[in-house]
């Protein structure tokens, strides 16, 4: 094997490739696609929905469970992370970021399975950063109305405005463009290891490197990494959804 | 698929599966553990308003005690009082018929003392007299006229018998 093979991947190889189309439908001449990333988020919904389902039962005011307690204080660090950052009267948004926040997380760690990370198929940090955008406009129009929204755009000087406009749209795109290369780079990544790891292996005969350091190597690009992307990806809507909010306590 | 693409199908999809997730949250943990939040918050509340009952139940028992034991007080402090009076008054009563009685005793035995002496005079009077008349015939039948020394007898007894 030579390093252009290494490069341009192999058969037998480096698997780097986008997420499989399992079947595809024709609505209204619209061609829908059902991807592997869709049916690998349907598991992770099970799943939360059973883990959920399972915190939640037979729930006490006293004498609780540790499961209880788990599920106490996941509610209240996920309030007491909104208020902190959006205010009070944002508490309700609080089901939507632990939502959130345990789809990209569960998403991405759902490599560590040996299955395709939801998170690396850009489609999903990009549908949750438009939704962001959604809610960061809707929000400024509601506080300000439509007239102070649209004057916002051409503030603190109107020949802003092209930068005002640009910056908004750059919100969704640098949010999602974030999330999906943080995780798509540390798939490819781990996969160019694990194909080096196994080409010195086989040349030397001696599997030493393929015990122990892709662990390591895992534990930073797969789970600090989805930690650490859902974790700013959630920040960053709640700061943003704050940032619009015209109604925000100075704190 | 491609490695980066936009695909209408898989956001449409994930948009449909953040909601699932949204709504899994919102009604399954949120709810919930609000629920039960709640539940607790009033249960520690209600509890609190029963201590504080409990406290005030608590200190108008210990007032209502505190009065009922000075009452107690009073009324032994008057039970006393009482019983010292009645004893005081049984005492001096006690003494002052023990005292009429010791009177009484005196004044009869002083009464007796009497009439034993007058009794005793009286018979000593006549043993003397006797004795007298004797010694005095005796003189009279040697010596003397009988009447003049009777006289005279009779003289110095009654003297006698002035001076006891």
């Amino acid at each position: 094997m030579s390093i252009s093979d290494f490069l341009r991947g192999s058969p037998d190889g480096i698997d780097v490739s986008g997420p499989k189309l399992i079947a595809s439908f024709d609505v209204f001449g619209v061609k829908i696609n059902l991807t592997e990333t869709v049916v690998l988020s349907w598991v992770i919904i099970l799943a939360v929905v059973l883990l959920l389902l399972w915190l939640t039962s037979n729930m006490k005011t006293k004498n609780i469970s540790k499961k209880q307690v788990v599920a106490e204080w996941a509610v209240l660090t996920i309030y007491g992370l909104v208020e902190d950052t959006m205010g009070k009267h944002w508490k309700k948004i609080s089901p939507y970021i632990a939502g959130l926040f345990m789809f990209s997380i569960l998403g991405s760690l759902i490599s560590m399975l040996g299955l395709r990370s939801v998170t690396a198929d850009f489609n999903v940090p990009l549908t949750w950063a438009l939704i962001t955008f959604v809610l960061i406009h809707s929000t400024n129009i509601r506080t300000h109305g439509l007239g102070g929204y649209l004057k916002g755009y051409a503030e603190p000087v109107p020949v802003m405005l092209p930068m005002n406009i640009l910056s908004e749209v750059s919100t969704p795109v640098s949010m999602s463009l974030r999330h999906f290369g943080n995780i798509v780079s540390g798939m490819v990544i781990t996969s160019l290891l694990y194909f080096a790891l196994s080409v010195i292996t086989k040349k030397i005969g001696i599997a030493f490197c393929t015990i122990g350091i892709p662990a390591v190597l895992s534990l930073y690009f797969d789970l600090f990494s989805g930690f650490m992307q859902a974790f700013i990806f959630i920040m960053l809507t709640m700061v943003y959804i704050s940032n619009a909010d015209g109604n925000a306590e100075e704190n | 698929m491609d490695f980066l693409s936009i695909d209408v199908g898989t956001i449409l999809f994930t948009l449909i599966n953040t909601g699932l997730i949204f709504l899994a949250f919102k009604f399954i943990l949120f709810k919930r553990v609000d629920e039960i939040l709640e539940k607790r918050q009033q249960e520690v509340t209600a509890t609190y308003q029963k201590a504080d009952d409990a406290l005030s139940s608590a200190n108008a028992d210990k007032e209502k005690y505190a009065q009922a034991i000075s009452n107690a007080k009073e009324e032994a402090s008057g039970i006393i009082s009482r019983a010292e009076k009645l004893a005081q008054k049984q005492g001096d009563s006690m003494i002052a018929k023990a005292r009429d009685e010791a009177q009484a005793v005196r004044e009869k035995a002083s009464r007796e003392t009497e009439r034993e002496k007058n009794l005793a005079k009286q018979e000593l009077q006549g043993e003397i007299s006797e004795l007298a008349m004797e010694l005095a015939q005796k003189i009279m039948e040697k010596e003397i006229n009988p009447k003049d020394h009777e006289r005279l007898i009779n003289d110095f007894l009654q003297n006698l018998g002035d001076k006891p």
